[in-house]
């Protein structure tokens, strides 16, 4: 009985020690942060002695786990910042983004910067670093911008910042009227709707050729539209081919009513399936346009949404879309004004703006008055 | 007694047997005296053909072939005189410990798979050459074939953390949460470009 007993002592070792040899820290050097001399962000420090390699039969799956210190080596309040994460290696050329919008980081001052990323890659691949991070862009409290560019975070980094003064400005009137109390209502309002958020679950693959063979014959479903007060573009018309829980290159005609020349529209996209639920699908973002004033442009993708929620199709009955963002030639940007999302549908499936989500993500975290010691500050 | 036979002998004696193997023949030979001169006997013809190799005006070839006729030989008596004797292995190969062994290897096994399998993506997978981006249980990703690149959320993240996911026709996909850590909104995006 011993004697077994040993045995399988000695079995249980033999298998631990089998895994535990599969899984080894990350080689020095495996990852390179660029930052260009001139940047207005300086890294303090880099931290990633969580991260490890484990191998997967013939794979290898790279867990990275950073932890970077980033100061503002500037003049001026930083607001926003894009860093760009790249693996020549993986996903032949996929590549990731984090972005941290909504700062308010004074000159000098010290954010941190966190990093979780996995990347899954055929072990005969030749060495170097498995990432590189670069930085992609720097907002200022001015709107004035910093960096490459290459992910369009310029747009991206001052729509947010716009929606975030709009969600300030929102939240102050509140408080002003209603005191703590309309505050703590609005914040309450807001979690609710988070809450009540319904979890859908979007893959999108590039290429209108449909996933499955039951999507191959599809039929042609048209855009309704919400008509957002104060747009500068209007949708026109719309349509995806629909089969089943899959759309297949949707397109939006838009036409520009403002006086200036518009480069960027971003459409939202609202499905309601078959129980009448609605979802925000997503969003249709153009290609680089040239929209002068009066005139019409299609914003069309050559992909294939495909929507679940709890890994049960979520089949499409109707489609609705609305104009969420728009980019002008001079590269100022429209998002729209907070009471024009007061509409049903689109206060039940639009979620918050960053802004809001993490104000009254400090409501619950830390109270009404570091809320409002918070709204001070702006 | 149960013997190992000739061929296990001839490789204990050459020192090539697997560990398992070698073991059970030692054991074995501990209180196997026949066993033990046989196995002497095999270690003792190495030496000398060893020892041949090292006398380069002797018949090498000759006394080659003689070595090997006189193994051949020897397991040929070896056999005849084992003709009718137990079989090494009577028990049943599953039973008492080896069953035990066996059960917690598969079950070592599959706790490796889980374990290495995690996170479970939250879509079903779907077969396909094209480059996809997708929300998972813990994060986004953006896949081709077998490889994939995940941007993660926070471990720290409870249920009552909002996670706002958005993707775009375009092939990107975004998911938005306020790190518990620092209190900044973080935003994830994956590109499938």
């Amino acid at each position: 009985m011993r004697n077994n007993f040993l045995k399988l002592a000695a079995s249980a070792s033999l298998v631990a020690a089998v895994l535990s040899a599969q899984e080894a820290p990350l080689p020095g050097g495996s990852v390179n942060i660029n930052l260009p001399k001139d940047s207005p962000v300086a890294l303090l420090a880099m931290q990633s002695d969580q991260s490890r390699t484990t191998m997967r039969g013939a794979a290898m799956v790279i867990d990275l786990h950073m932890a970077l210190r980033l100061r503002n080596s500037g003049p001026n309040h930083i607001h926003g910042v894009t860093l760009r994460v790249v693996s020549q290696e993986v996903t032949m050329g996929g590549k990731g983004s984090v972005t941290i919008p909504s700062l308010n980081i004074a000159p000098g001052d010290v954010f941190p910067v966190r990093i979780d990323m996995q990347l899954v890659r055929p072990t005969q691949v030749a060495g170097g670093p498995l990432v590189a991070i670069d930085l992609d862009g720097v907002l200022f409290d001015n709107l004035g911008f910093y960096g490459p560019d290459h992910l369009n975070s310029r747009r991206y980094l001052t729509a947010c910042e716009l929606e975030a003064q709009r969600d300030r400005d929102y939240f102050k009137r509140v408080f002003a009227q209603s005191g703590k109390e309309g505050l703590r209502r609005a914040m309450i309002d807001s979690l609710s709707l988070q809450a009540e958020m319904q979890p859908l679950t979007v893959k999108v693959r590039r290429g209108g050729a449909a996933v499955t063979a039951a999507a191959t014959a599809g039929q042609t479903t048209r855009f309704a539209f919400v008509r957002i007060p104060g747009s500068p573009v209007e949708p026109v018309q719309g349509s995806a081919v629909v089969s089943g829980n899959e759309a297949r290159m949707p397109f939006v005609e838009v036409r520009n009513t403002a006086s200036r020349s518009v480069k960027y529209v971003e459409v939202g996209w609202v499905v309601r399936d078959q129980a009448g639920h609605e979802y925000l699908a997503g969003s249709l973002p153009s290609t680089s346009l040239n929209l002068s004033a009066g005139d019409t442009a299609r914003v069309s993708q050559d992909s294939t949404l495909s929507f679940t929620m709890g890994n049960q199709p979520v089949n499409i009955r109707e489609m609705t879309g609305f104009v969420t963002q728009v980019e002008f030639a001079d590269g100022k940007v429209w998002v729209p004004a907070r009471q024009s999302l007061d509409d049903p549908l689109l206060r039940k499936v639009m979620g918050p703006s960053a802004e809001e989500q993490r104000l009254s993500d400090l409501y619950r975290r830390k109270g009404i008055d570091a809320l409002v010691e918070e709204l001070k500050k702006y | 007694m149960k013997h190992p036979s000739q061929a296990t002998l001839a490789l204990q004696a050459g020192g090539d047997l697997g560990f398992l193997a070698r073991w059970r023949t030692q054991h074995h030979l501990r209180s196997c005296e026949r066993c033990r001169a046989e196995v002497e006997a095999f270690a003792t013809a190495r030496r000398i053909a060893s020892d041949l190799a090292e006398i380069p005006e002797l018949p090498w070839n000759r006394l080659a072939a003689e070595m090997k006729a006189n193994i051949h030989l020897g397991l040929s008596a070896g056999e005849c005189v084992r003709h009718g004797e137990r079989p090494v292995r009577e028990t049943p190969l599953f039973a008492g410990a080896r069953a035990i062994v066996a059960v917690a290897g598969i079950a070592a096994l599959l706790v490796t798979g889980i374990v290495l399998e995690r996170p479970a993506p939250v879509t079903t997978a779907v077969a396909d050459d094209g480059m996809v981006v997708q929300a998972t249980s813990r994060g986004i990703q953006v896949r081709k074939g077998g490889q994939e690149l995940r941007l993660n959320n926070p471990n720290e993240l409870t249920p009552k953390d909002t996670v706002l996911y958005a993707p775009d026709a375009q092939g990107s996909m975004r998911a938005r949460y306020v790190d518990p850590e620092s209190g900044y909104v973080t935003i994830n995006n994956v590109y499938a470009e």
